[in-house]
């Protein structure tokens, strides 16, 4: 690969980082008064927002309603002034409606959707800034926003983004890696089961290689759930002694 | 969960009759929050987050939270104007912020909070249009300055302003020369300069209640229930920019001396606390 070495001879990225180390996480639960479940992370420079409306009664058109679920309601938005270039149009555009479509998919599969027939839950994103991983992000912060809400889920949803770069699978890409070209695979994972909500993989890759990427990217998303966990206990415990006072 | 309120009310006063409920407080010149009638919810600013715009502000006023973000591009002046550039403001009230709002194009109080901001910046020259142009009839700044709602409580106007004021003196332009030769733009992006901000408006609103009893700095549940608004936009020279008044009760000419006096201290208000959040970022 021409240009930039994604990776140096002593086993380091361009930022520093180990290939399976993650970026540094900050995350708070919680940040919005209008909202059911609101939650803001940081993932290096990757700056992500989500709020969560419902369980609430159907808006729009009824026919959408199912008798035995309720309906989830994505939408993906960036900030004009989140990428290098100033982005046009925030949203509905064709890459925008494909992220909300991988996030409704994802979490349908993780929320217990039985437990509320006939309503809608919304959940919506917006990136203030965007570094790479903007779905990992989104996926990530829309997990503590449901967690926020007290909407049930099966299990946490932890995302995150992989690479490969001379033999080497690279975690949690950021803006540079993911424009550098290379293989690059956005994983959804449950992490206590392992199962896997959403897988997508974009440019080629020999099928040997495919089984350390997934087991780099499960890994990952294995420690970033304990750092989500213990961001909700930390707000539980923060909530729970202020409401006791 | 909204914990925030100091009187927990039990519910169906403040969802049955919210009316009344409102009433037994003003009777005693104060509101459900705690605060007087001329009194402001707490103002937060952040400066220079986004690194990925040219200059941002995250402005919080009680919880209605406003992000703005300005970017510069390059592009050739309009034709009537060849020395000047372009500002272009855009205020995006999106689905995430209150549920009072749908996803899809902008509705029509977001178009109306952008014209707002548009005659602001006019109104008040806060800028000269002139520093923007680069070379006359050739090429210019165009800042495009969005302006996003992230949390829906009352009073976006005044907290878009803060924002914006707070954004347009955080930016920072590169240098651009126009080549001769090639007649294509050269951009240093190691010599940046910060823009030239002359006049700093700040607005302070207000909501009328009962056609006679004036709030300022209303809430979303107080702005539901109030029967008409009124905006004053003052510059640091005690010099008005703008009065808005988009119809409801009508108003003597005294209360509105009184709004114009509490704009006055808002303004004195909000230029020390920017003045002291740039201060602070300076010394990092």
């Amino acid at each position: 690969m021409a240009g930039i070495e994604l990776l140096s001879d002593q086993g380091y990225r361009v930022d520093g980082r180990k290939p399976n180390e993650l970026r540094k996480i900050q995350a708070r639960m919680g940040v919005f008064s209008q909202a059911d479940g609101s939650a803001y992370i940081e993932q290096g420079n990757t700056k992500a927002l989500a709020v969560v409306y419902g369980p609430h009664e159907i808006r729009g058109s009824r026919s959408k309603s199912q008798h035995d679920r309720a309906i989830i309601n994505c939408q993906y938005s960036m900030a004009t002034f989140s990428t290098g270039e100033r982005k046009r149009r925030p949203h509905g555009d064709r890459k925008s409606s494909e992220m909300t479509l991988h996030l409704k998919q994802t979490f349908e599969a993780a929320i217990l959707t039985q437990l509320y027939p006939r309503s809608q839950i919304d959940i919506y994103v917006q990136i203030l800034q965007a570094d790479g991983g903007n779905y990992s992000a989104c996926v990530n912060a829309a997990t503590l926003a449901v967690v926020d809400a007290g909407i049930p889920l099966r299990d946490y949803v932890c995302a995150c983004s992989a690479g490969f770069v001379e033999d080497t699978p690279l975690v949690d890409l950021s803006h540079l890696e993911e424009s550098a070209g290379g293989t690059q695979l956005s994983l959804a994972v449950l992490p206590k089961a392992e199962h896997l909500a959403l897988i997508e993989m974009d440019s080629r890759l020999h099928q040997d290689h495919l089984e350390s990427m997934m087991d780099a990217a499960t890994q990952a998303c294995k420690d970033l759930y304990a750092v989500l966990d213990r961001v909700v206990r930390d707000h539980l415990q923060e909530v729970t002694t202020s409401i006791g006072e | 969960m909204n914990t925030n309120s100091l009187t927990q009310a039990p519910w169906h006063q403040t969802t049955v009759e919210p009316l009344e409920y409102h009433r037994k407080f003003l009777k005693e010149n104060c509101r459900p929050d705690g605060r007087e009638l001329g009194e402001f919810r707490t103002t937060t600013l952040n400066i220079g987050s986004i690194t990925t715009a040219d200059g941002s502000a995250l402005v919080k006023l009680g919880n209605t939270t406003i992000i703005c973000g300005i970017k510069g591009e390059l592009a050739a002046p309009p034709a009537d104007a060849p020395d000047k550039g372009y500002i272009v403001p855009n205020v995006d009230l999106p689905p995430l912020c209150s549920s009072r709002f749908r996803p899809g194009p902008p509705g029509e109080q977001a178009q109306a909070a952008s014209q707002f901001i548009a005659d602001v910046i006019e109104n008040s020259e806060m800028l000269q249009r002139e520093d923007l142009c680069i070379e006359k009839g050739k090429l210019s700044w165009v800042l495009y300055c969005d302006i996003i709602c992230l949390d829906y409580d009352g009073n976006i106007l005044d907290a878009c302003i803060i924002a914006l004021l707070a954004s347009m003196k955080n930016v920072q332009l590169p240098e651009v020369h126009v080549n001769e030769q090639t007649g294509l733009a050269e951009v240093n992006m190691k010599k940046k300069r910060h823009l030239n901000i002359v006049k700093h408006p700040v607005a302070a609103s207000f909501a009328v209640f009962d056609n006679s009893i004036l709030i300022v700095d209303p809430t979303s549940d107080e702005e539901n229930l109030s029967t008409g608004f009124i905006t004053v936009v003052i510059d640091e020279e005690e010099k008005l920019c703008t009065v808005h008044k988009p119809g409801g009760t009508p108003l003597s000419n005294e209360k509105l001396q009184d709004c114009i006096n509490r704009a006055i201290t808002r303004n004195k208000e909000v230029c020390k606390l920017l003045n002291k959040v740039m201060k602070s970022m300076k010394a990092k």
